[in-house]
Parts: structure tokens; C-alpha cells; sequence
């Protein structure tokens, strides 16, 4: 993608957001649209792994959660000022998540699903049963200061603002991801998805890569938790249980994983179903489950994949018009 | 107090030996992570419990797998069959699909208050165990665990069709070549391991209470058993099965705090020393 076009994407993305943010005027939809967009950030980050690295995790709702925690913990100690606190927290994650991604990358396929499982639900146990300070199942408020990077609270308690700045971290996120990706790291870390032992043999190292994937896709996730985390200020062990992680993949994979934009897009209508389903929100989980087998069955690539093959199909008619309409 | 934990570490063991054997049979020959299999051993427990409202105990024990075993070769002829080509991890989440349809309509046909089935009146009692009682019904469950463990055991090592399930697990293409009709295996074998779900349900149905999550509860001790034991190895899965039970019992006794994280850790301590588990040879 040239600079132009990354450029015009962005500013594009964020007029759209400041559009729906002006013209919806209900306080449910746009709160509704929020938590899409926070989970689409998390969706975001949990495609990412399974892009570059062609790994399913079952347990990145840790990161979406801990980051919650994190600064709430900090807050609540006074240890330092929130925006710092939000920098240190994401700092934090990174750091821990590639350490731990040296050791469990090496794990292939599906035991690796498990043991992320396995780790995810370590810390939603911890977290449940914990005394004091966190909570344990009840959980914990977060003191966030009067104003948070310059933006007083009583702003940010109006639901078109809170949707603009959630949509503008997604935005931005997608932003660095596509700037990162298209470079000299993106390459690599798609050829040794692609082969790790062909990778290999033309001299890249391997476990760096896959275990900085780990934590660039951790980060993100950990973004959206912090988003979570403003919007509700409040985290629970709930957010940690595997379920949610289950259901980011769910946006994942139905809104398909190999085009960046699937993901938020799963986001949005798993968000968006879930609200029109009304009635039948009690039965969410047989539709979306067997959403999710239609989705896998018939169209692997989700709807992202559907809407390309759409688009392109029809930009194929429209040459071949034009190609036929020349002679 | 300490025998009676290291009792109830055996019967939690003995049902996670019966949960796992099905989740490695299915593993081996399909090359699927059941994250259903959970699923599939509550609703084994709920078909269990209205069997045994309408008429007993005993009827529920044989009924319940039976169901199971008819859902289990359907699941793979429409299931696993068709999507035995596609990328394992895209067969993990359609199973995770299936979990929450199974979810779904045990809570619409159940509701999601508890149950309880009574234990059947033969086994209503205790027995003197080296001078503790324990309850009779749990030194059943113990004993079913063995037989399936024993009964598996031998049915792989010394039956002809034992014989084909190891071949198609260790090569499915050159099993086929020799004439044996691998479709039709797998789909007796994904039977009984989705049977033997069943009967870990109705097995556990009367001494853990009936609940929709039931399932999340042990399939993630089933998961920690598979991988630890070695994906798709039977004795291995055994083994880490009864030394999670036996973990979990001493755990709860001498570290109490520390006791739920525990399978994790041995878990995580497990794939980082030996990635393919402690029996597993292939990934």
C-alpha cells in the first residue's frame, strides 16, 4: 500500500467515525457501537497471531483483561499519574508477553491453543478467587483521575465522545499495524508462517519474529482492554474467562482473518446481530454458533473474504466488459 | 481427612480417565481437538438424568451412551468427514461452534438451575475402606474407571479391529490402502469416544450437581490431562489423569490456595520441557 492511499484510508476511517458519532444521536446505539469497536480492538490483536503466525490462540482475553487490572491496581496504589500508568501497563504486556513468547511459540498447533487455554485460565482462577485489592469475583472499580490525557472525565462520560475515542484507537492501531507489516518484519514473519524450516535455511532466525507477533498481537489485545476499562471503569474476572476469547475468535473468524478489516468487522456485526436478535439474545450462543460452522464450512475466509470475491468479481465483469466493448 | 482427599482424587481421576479416553480415540483417528467433548458429556449427563426420572439408575447408565453414540457417528460422517481435508485448527473452531449449540439447547431444554440425580439404591451406602467409610457409589466410579481403562486397553492391543484403530492412528493413507475401510472406523471410534462422554456424564451425575457449567469445568481438565498424557496417546492420558486427580487431592490439602492453578502449572511445566506431552510422539 503506498503512503497516499495508508493516508486516505485513515483520514477516511476517522471521518466516517466522526460521522456516526454526530448524526447517531441514541445514547444506546452509540454505547452499543463502542463496546463493538473496544472488541474489535481486541479482535484486532487476536487475528494478528493467527495472520502472521498461523496461530489460534484460546486465551488472549488474559491480555484483554490483565491490562484492565494493571492500571486499576496502579491507580488504586497511587503509584504513578494514570497516563502514565496506561503507557507502563502496555509496556508491561509487551514485555511479558514476548518473554513467554520464547517459551510457548515453540509448542505447534494445537497444543499451543491448549496451552494458552491453559495459561488464561490460570489467571482467571487467580483472579476469582483473590482477596483484597482486586476484589476476587466481585471485582474492581477503577479510579481514573478528573482528566486523562488532557480530556476531562465529564467528557468522556458522553457517549458520542467515548465512541469517537475508542474509533480513533482502533483506527490508529490498524494504522501502525499496516505500517509495520508491509515492511521488512511483515515479510518475514509470513515466510516463516508460511515455512519455518525453509525460513530458516535462507537464514532468518525464527523464534524472534513469532515470539515479537506474540506480543505485538498481546499489546493489542491489552489496548482494547484499556478501552474496556474507560468505558465501564470497572474489570471482572468474567473478562479473563476463556469464553472471551473464545468469542473474539468467533469475530475473527467470522469476520474473516486474512484482510485486517475482517475482524472489526466481525466485531461490529457480531455486536450489531446480537442487539437486533432482541428476543432471541438468549439463544445468541446456537446462532452464533452455528453462524460460525456456516461461516467455516462455506466461506473459510469469512465475510471479508466474501465481500472481496463479491468486489473483484465483479470488477472481473466490468473488464472483461470493457475488453469486449473495445473490439 | 487426607485419605478421604486422596480418595476423591481417585474418583475424579477415574472420570477424567473415562472423559479422556474419548477425546484421545477421537483425537487419534481424526485428528481433532474435541473442544465439544465437554459439551457432549453434560448433555450425556442431562439425557441421563430424564432417562433415570422416567424409569432408573441402571436404564440411564446404558440408555445415555447409547444416544451419545448415535450423535457421535453422525458428528462424523457430516461432521469430521467432510472437513477431514481442512486445516485442524479450522476443525478446532468448528467444534467450538458446536459447544455453544450444545450449550445453547441444554440450558433451553433444562433450564439452568441445578439437578441432582440420586446415586441408585443398590450403591446408596457406605463401605469400610482401611477403616474410613467412603460412599459405595464412589467406589464404583473408581471401578468404572478402570474397566474402561482395562477394556480399552485390551480391545486396542489384541482385537483385530483394536489393530486397524492403532494402524489408521498412525497412518490413516497407507491403513486405507490396505483395505480397511477407514470412514467406517472412524466413525465407530468417534461413536464410542462421544459414548464414553455420555457415560462420564451419567457416571458423574450424582456426585456432582447437574449445571450448565458442568462443562466448561471439566473439559479443561481433560484438556490439561490430553496434553500433559500426550495428544492421542491412551496410556499417557491415563496416567496424567490419575496424577491430576491425585494433584488436585493433595493440592487442596497442603496448599489450598495454590490448588486450582495447579494442573495449569504442571500443564505449562509439561509442554515447555516436552511439547508433544509425556507418551506423545507426534504433535
Amino acid at each position: 500500500m503506498s503512503n497516499l492511499r495508508v493516508g486516505m484510508s485513515t483520514a477516511a476511517a476517522l471521518a466516517a467515525g466522526a460521522a456516526v458519532a454526530l448524526l447517531v444521536s441514541s445514547g444506546t446505539v452509540l454505547s452499543l457501537l463502542t463496546q463493538a469497536v473496544i472488541y474489535a480492538v481486541f479482535a484486532t490483536g487476536i487475528a494478528l497471531l493467527l495472520r502472521q503466525n498461523g496461530m489460534v490462540s484460546f486465551g488472549h482475553a488474559l491480555f484483554f483483561g490483565v491490562s484492565g487490572y494493571a492500571v486499576g491496581i496502579v491507580l488504586q496504589l497511587k503509584l504513578m499519574p494514570a497516563e502514565l500508568a496506561v503507557l507502563v501497563t502496555l509496556a508491561g504486556i509487551a514485555l511479558a508477553a514476548f518473554a513467554v513468547g520464547l517459551v510457548i511459540v515453540r509448542v505447534p498447533g494445537v497444543a499451543f491453543s491448549m496451552l494458552t487455554l491453559a495459561i488464561g485460565q490460570m489467571f482467571f482462577l487467580t483472579a476469582s478467587r483473590s482477596r483484597g485489592l482486586t476484589g476476587g469475583a466481585d471485582g474492581m472499580n477503577i479510579d481514573w483521575p478528573a482528566t486523562l490525557f488532557g480530556v476531562p472525565q465529564s467528557l468522556l462520560a458522553r457517549p458520542a465522545v467515548m465512541f469517537m475515542v475508542c474509533w480513533s484507537v482502533l483506527v490508529l492501531v490498524m494504522l501502525l499495524l499496516v505500517l509495520v507489516l508491509r515492511g521488512r518484519f511483515g515479510a518475514i514473519t509470513e515466510a516463516v508462517r508460511d515455512n519455518e524450516e525453509r525460513a530458516r535455511f535462507i537464514g532468518i532466525r525464527t523464534l524472534m519474529p513469532r515470539a515479537a507477533v506474540y506480543a505485538l498481537s498481546a499489546t493489542v489485545a491489552g489496548v482494547g482492554g484499556l478501552l474496556s476499562a474507560l468505558n465501564t471503569g470497572f474489570v471482572s474476572p468474567e473478562i479473563l474467562h476463556w469464553s472471551v476469547s473464545g468469542v473474539g475468535l468467533m469475530m475473527v473468524v467470522v469476520g474473516g482473518y486474512k484482510a485486517l478489516w475482517g475482524p472489526p468487522l466481525g466485531a461490529i456485526v457480531y455486536f450489531l446481530a446480537r442487539d437486533v436478535l432482541g428476543d432471541y439474545a438468549n439463544h445468541w450462543m446456537a446462532i452464533f454458533g452455528i453462524a460460525l460452522i456456516a461461516v467455516i464450512v462455506f466461506s473459510p475466509t469469512g465475510i471479508a473474504g466474501a465481500l472481496q470475491r463479491l468486489f473483484k468479481g465483479r470488477k472481473t465483469v466490468l473488464a472483461a466488459g470493457a475488453v469486449a466493448a473495445r473490439h | 481427612m487426607l485419605a478421604i482427599n486422596l480418595f476423591n482424587g481417585l474418583v475424579y481421576g477415574a472420570l477424567l480417565i473415562v472423559m479422556c479416553s474419548g477425546l484421545a480415540l477421537i483425537y487419534g483417528l481424526r485428528r481433532v481437538v474435541n473442544f465439544a467433548h465437554g459439551s457432549l458429556y453434560m448433555l450425556g449427563a442431562y439425557l441421563g438424568y430424564s432417562i433415570a426420572l422416567q424409569t432408573n439408575f441402571w436404564v440411564a447408565l446404558v440408555a445415555a451412551p447409547a444416544v451419545m453414540l448415535a450423535l457421535g457417528v453422525l458428528l462424523d460422517r457430516y461432521g469430521f468427514r467432510l472437513l477431514q481435508d481442512r486445516d485442524p485448527l479450522t476443525v478446532v473452531l468448528v467444534t467450538f461452534g458446536l459447544l455453544l449449540v450444545i450449550e445453547d439447547f441444554v440450558q433451553t431444554v433444562w433450564g439452568k438451575s441445578n439437578l441432582s440425580v440420586p446415586a441408585p439404591a443398590a450403591l446408596n451406602m457406605s463401605v469400610d475402606l482401611l477403616g474410613t467409610p467412603v460412599p459405595a457409589y464412589r467406589l464404583a466410579v473408581i471401578a468404572v474407571g478402570a474397566m474402561v481403562a482395562l477394556g480399552l486397553s485390551l480391545w486396542l492391543r489384541y482385537s483385530k479391529v483394536g489393530l486397524f484403530v492403532r494402524a489408521a492412528s498412525t497412518d490413516p493413507t497407507t491403513t486405507a490402502m490396505q483395505g480397511v475401510n477407514t470412514d467406517a472406523l472412524s466413525a465407530g471410534v468417534v461413536g464410542l469416544g462421544t459414548a464414553l462422554a455420555g457415560l462420564a456424564g451419567v457416571v458423574a451425575a450424582p456426585f456432582l450437581s447437574l449445571s450448565p457449567s458442568m462443562s466448561s469445568d471439566v473439559i479443561i481438565d481433560s484438556f490439561v490431562v490430553v496434553v500433559v498424557g500426550g495428544l492421542g496417546s491412551l496410556a499417557g492420558a491415563f496416567i496424567a489423569a490419575m496424577v491430576l486427580g491425585m494433584v488436585q487431592a493433595l493440592g487442596a490439602v497442603y496448599i489450598p490456595d495454590l490448588a486450582a492453578v495447579l494442573p495449569f502449572v504442571i500443564m505449562i511445566a509439561v509442554l515447555i520441557w516436552k511439547p508433544s506431552g509425556l507418551a506423545g510422539s507426534r504433535t
